[in-house]
């Protein structure tokens, strides 16, 4: 929404869609707030005291299942879709397989406990085990589907060409050990030793890593939060042609899964949203609750750090196709059947 | 901008929210807004954004070492700077939120209503009620229901309204005298002749966002009684479930109604 349409949809609000509008905007924002706070917390807590290295060790050998184990990572290392895109731009630069990276940069967001948590919390009394178990069991196939095909592909089509020149030389001081403090220190590529080992200093950073988690959630969240706001109100235009495609087997994921693609929601917190679209079906909703954390206006430019903007444009349509695909066949087969 | 500057606005944007959700915790007005069970959370997140907003807001001046460099290749390997402009994520953090706590009266208004299923057809809704089932034969229904001295069972909304998509509990409650309570609004559908209004109470799963209007039809037979609209009304008289337009109707035949007060816990919640 531009500025000038904002401006001219709150000119036109009269009161009584005002006193829905915030009703409505509230009511998703204090359900929210909390578990965007937990999963940002932790996310910073990740980024200052968590060595990248320590995920290597997670990995198996065998490339194939290097993937399928990648896919599980967010469960050990919850990270939501913003913070994961320069954790990984991090792994790869390290030696992370880039498969096993892209495949962590999907799955993470959706498979770990915070969106597992806030998803169930958010569907309580809609199935809310069968949302939240086709959620986390869809997102991580997609994910491992995804590495699997990457592992095939030149790394050339899929990395930017700077990052890719960075492979080819090993990095500084790639986990060298002290003998004095018996750690890896590898996280940070030609790192000396300027670092510390805690004290306020790091708590001081972590907290300034997760309030700039939050900041940056919490900005998406608003907006996000804003328009669904409006569309739950019957306040937006469009609100009637959108309920319009709520019965459409087809193109009722489809509209949700655009809907995600622009208000760029946080994994941790769209549930709440997702929950409030009752004219869709369920697997509309979960389309958009698997669609959203990989792919939206954001993300777009995130992916820009690490990827090809072909690589990322035939990311995109694949996941769009097969997630939807997918989501169709699952209401048929799952929720229909309920 | 200077990174203490960019703290404080950042601090003031959590403050912001955190604020909010504790003063609606403390006023009692969550209960508008948030099923129970999500109530504790809440305030449990408006305490943690105080922390966190209040704790980078005192060590705003304070330098930090994050205990490992940054390295050469110039990524976004960076514990602080947002996307966004600390400014405009400061706007689109509060004014939203600011607007919302001036606008909102905690209750939605008859257009808002009216999309969330107040006139709706009632067997439309009967599966996202199949939870709320009551017994199905009438001894059962007359001895879990409190008789008034003046011998009307009290009834809850939902049952009465659930019981228009169950063809054996609509049998049973036909032409008994019930009394139950509800939210006075108009009748917009086959009212012809004005003798008619409207009771709804609001179906919470998790947040207002998420509730749906459960109503049933007040006949009255003759020019209602002027009550302020939404305001809480008791209710008591025959319940029938005619056949109109080709869609049944939970409707009440009333013979008296009387103004009350609001309920603890004004929507219906799941569980």
């Amino acid at each position: 929404m531009t500025a000038p349409s904002a401006r001219a949809l709150l000119a036109a609000m009269s009161p009584d869609s005002q006193q829905d509008f915030a009703l409505a905007f509230l009511s998703i924002l204090f359900e929210g707030a909390p578990f965007i706070l937990l999963g940002t917390l932790i996310s910073g807590f990740i980024d200052i005291y968590l060595p990248a290295g320590t995920m290597d060790r997670f990995l198996p050998r065998n490339r194939n299942l290097a993937v399928f184990a990648a896919g599980l990572l967010g469960a050990v290392f919850p990270v939501c879709e913003c913070a994961v895109v320069p954790v990984i731009r991090r792994l790869v630069h390290k030696g992370l397989p880039v498969s096993c990276a892209l495949t962590y940069m999907l799955a993470a967001p959706i498979v770990n406990p915070i969106t597992a948590l806030s998803t169930w919390k958010a569907f309580q009394g809609q199935n809310a085990a069968m949302m939240t178990g086709s959620r986390l069991l869809l997102g991580y196939l997609i994910a491992v589907a995804v590495g699997l095909i990457v592992s095939r592909l030149p790394l050339a089509s899929v990395l930017k060409p700077r990052l890719l020149e960075t492979l080819a030389e090993p990095p500084a001081n790639e986990g060298h050990r002290h003998q004095a403090c018996r750690h890896d220190h590898g996280e940070c590529g030609g790192h000396g030793h300027s670092h510390d080992h805690g004290g306020d200093g790091r708590l001081v950073a972590a907290f300034r890593s997760a309030m700039k988690d939050f900041i940056d959630v919490g900005v998406y969240f608003s907006i996000g939060v804003s328009i669904t706001a409006l569309f739950n109100t019957g306040i937006a235009p469009g609100a009637r042609w959108l309920d319009g495609l709520a019965g459409n087997p087809a193109g009722a994921p489809v509209a949700l899964m655009a809907l995600a693609f622009v208000l760029s929601l946080c994994s941790t917190s769209d549930a709440f949203i997702a929950a409030t679209l009752d004219k869709f079906s369920w697997g509309a909703k979960l389309a958009f609750l698997t669609f959203g954390p990989m792919m939206d206006v954001k993300l777009v430019f995130l992916y820009q750090t690490v990827m090809r903007k072909r690589f990322i444009l035939l990311l995109a349509l694949g996941l769009f196709l097969a997630i939807g695909g997918i989501t169709v066949f699952w209401q048929q087969l799952v929720f229909q059947a309920k | 901008m200077k990174p203490e500057t960019r703290r404080i606005l950042f601090s003031l944007a959590v403050l912001v929210w955190s604020g909010v959700l504790l003063y609606f915790h403390a006023s009692g007005r969550i209960t508008k807004y948030l099923a129970p069970d999500f109530r504790p959370i809440a305030f449990a997140g408006g305490l943690g954004l105080a922390v966190l907003g209040l704790f980078n807001l005192l060590t705003a001046r304070q330098s930090a070492d994050c205990g490992h460099d940054h390295g050469d290749d110039g990524s976004s390997h960076d514990h602080e700077t947002s996307d966004v402009h600390p400014l405009a994520a400061l706007a689109v953090m509060v004014l939203p939120v600011a607007l919302s706590v001036a606008w909102t009266k905690d209750e939605y208004s008859s257009a808002a209503l009216s999309r969330k299923g107040l006139y709706d057809s009632p067997s439309n809704a009967a599966p996202f009620l199949a939870s709320a089932m009551p017994p199905l034969t009438r001894e059962e229904i007359e001895k879990s229901h409190r008789r008034t001295p003046d011998g009307f069972y009290e009834f809850s909304l939902m049952e009465l309204f659930y019981a228009t998509g169950d063809r054996e509990l609509q049998s049973a409650i036909e032409g008994m005298k019930v009394e139950t309570e509800g939210r006075w609004i108009e009748e917009k559908t086959r009212n012809p002749d004005g003798t008619r209004k409207r009771l709804y109470r609001l179906f919470i799963t998790c947040c207002a966002a998420d509730s749906r209007a459960i109503p049933i039809v007040l006949e009255f037979g003759k020019t209602p009684p002027a009550f302020p609209e939404n305001s809480w009304v008791k209710v008591a008289g025959t319940m029938r479930f005619p056949l109109e337009d080709g869609v049944l109707q939970p409707l009440l035949v009333v013979e008296k109604a009387l103004a009350a007060e609001p309920p603890f816990e004004e929507s219906f919640l799941r569980n």
